[in-house]
């Protein structure tokens, strides 16, 4: 009667003598003796056979049973242990590998015979359990030889797949261990060339230029020669820090007169690129009025929306002046601007047959 | 070199739309030319196709036994009609200006948008034929663009309305959008003008009424000779607003002409006025040459190349030569030009040959438009879907496309590739 937390039912095994339960009995131990495959608690059997061999307590089980035979389960199910036990028993015996056999037909019937054997072993009735047993024994007797260099083959076979895999566990292991100490080299590696760096900050020299192209030259010749590096970077850190205000501010001095100046500087950003805007052939000042702009300056629609007539009176005088001295004749001949072929196959593109798509402002 | 001119030479109107005379005929010249040989093409296409039709739908090549000879077996025009010559040309669309200038009278436009909108057109009939483009059509679109350009956006309704049309005006104005090279900005004188006549005014010594009547002369000048001639394209505004000073009060314009070019070199070492105080009565000998204007410019050499004598007889020069162009059109002319008589002698005739050699293709601009929106859309849509159709298969043994749309593609072929250039490939 299997509960839902129990569901092979060991709590409820009792013992057949005492009738105690793990359930009453927490640290209750059951053994059994491999003559009957009975089996019973650890105290009852110490009570029922410590003084010497004694009758086996189950009903109808006469079997003279000993202390020392008894042994705790390896399966739950008596049956299979019992079963297990044959089988170890045979396996001893017939030991025979394929290897031994000249074709696998005449395996498979060795294997089929061993079968055979055990099964009566196990499950025969008494006489054919008999008779098994005794086939168990002369065979066992005809072939000792065999039997002798088989096991001693099967150790070896063991013996080897068991160091090949430790050999194999003790690789994989070797190899952690490398990428590990690989990484931290690494991590210590990058703290010490970042201590470097700020060191060089600190000085602010050419040394600064000059190292990154070492570095990367460094980082591709290897191990031997970051060594080297690491190995005096921190004589140069120890050095910048260890003399303390002294040097610092030596090195910072050092540091503002060797660093490159700044470009001259180019003066303040022009955003008209050096176009002038002051006129050239007259000049603004307040005398400057006209009858229109006169009878604008009254009208309050414009003074208070802030037209500057000001900018009227700029805007006039620069038209008034502006390519006053560009003779169009002399320069368009000459030909700056652009050219007359240029001019007109560009223009003359207007009538174009081509592009519809061009024709498409959607 | 002075400021204002550095300035002046940055703007469109000066880099790609100035030219000398020479450089200005031999422009007609090359449109015509252009523009007879393409409608020549068209023509014979369009003749060796069944006349009833405007859109032909099947791809014949142009005949190939040349332009000249006539064709007897064909029941349209056999012969290419005889085309414009460029002196020809140039009168229309003087004409067609002349109208333009009534029509914006008209629409009681501002100054500024009369003048653009004139710049615009003769623009555009630089680099296109009239026998091309219907230049009754683009009068209105000129006006329509002009306004937008000038910062006033009027609608299509109030344009059909004022003129009794129905013509559809916005077919027109991405082409003239393209033939003005989207060069937007046109600089006129009448502004300038005024600043003349303030800088006038400032002397002091000048009679106010000659100054103001002066400006309404000027003014009226302005409005009409340098738009009927080809001022806008070898004068700045400015030498064009002095031109037209000149004509209304040459004193005037002599005395600014004086006063701004006062720079005597020190060689006779007096009497220059370094800095440019227009008042005459003040004369500072010799108080350094702080001059107000450029950044630095201090040496003589400099001030005598922009404010000097040598500037100023070219300049002189200039203006002379201007004002004798803008003579030739002076505002009274305008009754010329809507003569009855001379519009039946010289335009009528002229007019009527243009009917007959016009652009088959092009002289309807709204059909015009609507095919090429057809042909981008089936390109576009010929493009997504490479081989689908069924004459595929008949194209490629015919060697051909045979769409409706071949015409169009055979032209576009024959043209040449003008994809490079966003303005487009050449006529």
């Amino acid at each position: 009667m299997a509960r839902p937390l129990d569901p092979l039912g060991f709590e409820d095994e009792m013992c057949p003598v005492c009738k105690s339960r793990k359930y009453l009995n927490p640290d209750i131990v059951f053994v059994f003796n491999p003559e009957c495959y009975h089996s019973m608690c650890l105290n009852c059997a110490n009570r029922l056979f410590n003084d010497g061999p004694n009758q086996c307590p189950h009903a109808g089980c006469n079997k003279t049973l000993r202390r020392k035979g008894f042994r705790s389960a390896f399966f739950g199910d008596l049956a299979v242990e019992r079963e297990v036990d044959i089988r170890r028993r045979v396996a001893a015996v017939f030991n025979q590998v394929e290897d031994d056999f000249e074709t696998l037909q005449d395996y498979n019937n060795y294997l089929q015979m061993v079968e055979d054997l055990t099964f009566e072993l196990v499950n025969g009735t008494d006489e054919r359990r008999r008779q098994a047993e005794a086939q168990l024994q002369a065979w066992e007797a005809e072939h000792r030889a065999d039997i002798e260099r088989n096991k001693k083959a099967g150790r070896e076979a063991d013996e080897i797949s068991r160091k090949r895999l430790a050999a194999e566990r003790d690789a994989v292991r070797q190899r952690r261990i490398e990428a590990i100490k690989e990484a931290e080299a690494e991590k210590r590696e990058r703290v010490r060339s970042r201590e470097m760096e700020l060191d060089n900050l600190a000085k602010g020299t050419t040394a600064m230029t000059a190292e990154p192209a070492t570095k990367v030259q460094l980082k591709r010749r290897g191990q031997v020669n970051r060594v080297a590096e690491t190995a005096s970077n921190p004589t140069i850190a120890t050095t910048g820090m260890g003399t303390g205000a002294s040097e610092v501010e030596r090195l910072s001095i050092r540091g503002l007169k060797e660093k490159p100046k700044a470009p001259a500087p180019q003066g303040p950003y022009d955003p008209f690129g050096g176009m002038d805007f002051a006129p050239c052939r007259y000049k603004l000042h307040g005398g400057l009025s006209h009858p229109l702009m006169e009878k604008y300056r009254l009208d309050r629609q414009h003074v208070a929306g802030g037209y500057s007539f000001d900018d009227f009176a700029a805007r006039a005088l620069y038209e008034a002046f502006a390519g006053l001295g560009v003779f169009v004749e002399d320069e368009k001949e000459v030909g700056s601007g652009i050219g007359l072929s240029q001019e007109t196959s560009m223009a003359a593109g207007i009538a174009a047959v081509g592009d519809a798509d061009k024709m498409d402002l959607d | 070199m002075a400021s204002e001119d550095a300035r002046y030479r940055e703007t469109s109107q000066f880099q790609a739309w100035s030219f000398s005379p020479a450089q200005l005929a031999a422009m007609r010249e090359k449109t015509n030319a252009i523009a007879r040989q393409r409608i020549a093409e068209r023509m014979l296409a369009s003749a060796s196709n069944p006349p009833t039709s405007n859109n032909t739908s099947h791809a014949n090549t142009p005949d190939p036994s040349g332009h000249g000879t006539p064709n007897p077996t064909e029941n349209s025009t056999p012969t290419l009609p005889d085309f414009l010559k460029p002196e020809e040309e140039a009168l229309l669309v003087s004409f067609y200006v002349s109208e333009l200038l009534r029509a914006a009278d008209h629409l009681g436009v501002p100054d500024e948008v009369r003048a653009t909108a004139t710049v615009f057109f003769r623009r555009f009939f630089l680099t296109n034929s009239i026998m091309t483009y219907p230049p009754q059509e683009m009068i209105l679109v000129a006006l329509f663009v002009g306004s937008k350009a000038e910062g006033r956006f009027p609608r299509i309704i109030e344009f059909q309305q004022k003129f009794n049309t129905k013509q559809d005006i916005l077919a027109g104005e991405f082409l003239l959008c393209q033939g003005n090279r989207f060069n937007f900005e046109v600089r006129h004188p009448f502004r300038a003008l005024m600043g003349a006549t303030m800088e006038l005014r400032s002397y002091g010594d000048i009679d106010e009424q000659r100054i103001i009547a002066a400006e309404k002369r000027a003014h009226e000048i302005l409005l009409f000779s340098p738009l009927m001639t080809d001022a806008y394209f070898h004068y700045t505004p400015s030498q064009i607003m002095f031109a037209a000073l000149s004509l209304a009060d040459r004193g005037l314009a002599e005395r600014l002409i004086q006063e701004t070019f006062h720079f005597v070199p020190p060689t006779t070492n007096n009497d220059n006025t370094p800095a440019v105080t227009p008042l005459p009565g003040l004369e500072n000998p010799g108080i350094g040459r702080k001059e107000g204007g450029s950044k630095g410019i201090t040496t003589n050499d400099e001030r005598a190349a922009i404010v000097g004598p040598g500037i100023r007889d070219k300049v002189m020069g200039t203006i002379e030569a201007c004002r004798n162009m803008l003579s030739t059109e002076l505002p009274e002319r305008k009754s010329h030009w809507t003569s009855e008589s001379i519009f039946k002698s010289q335009i009528r005739p002229v007019r009527k040959k243009l009917t007959k050699c016009r652009d088959p293709d092009r002289w309807n601009l709204s059909e015009l438009q609507r095919q090429r929106r057809e042909a981008g859309v089936r390109r576009a849509d010929s493009e997504e879907r490479p081989a689908a159709s069924n004459g595929a298969k008949d194209a490629a043994i015919f060697g051909g496309d045979l769409s409706a749309d071949a015409p169009e593609k055979k032209r576009r072929k024959v043209d040449g590739n003008g994809l490079e250039d966003p303005f487009g490939g050449p006529l």
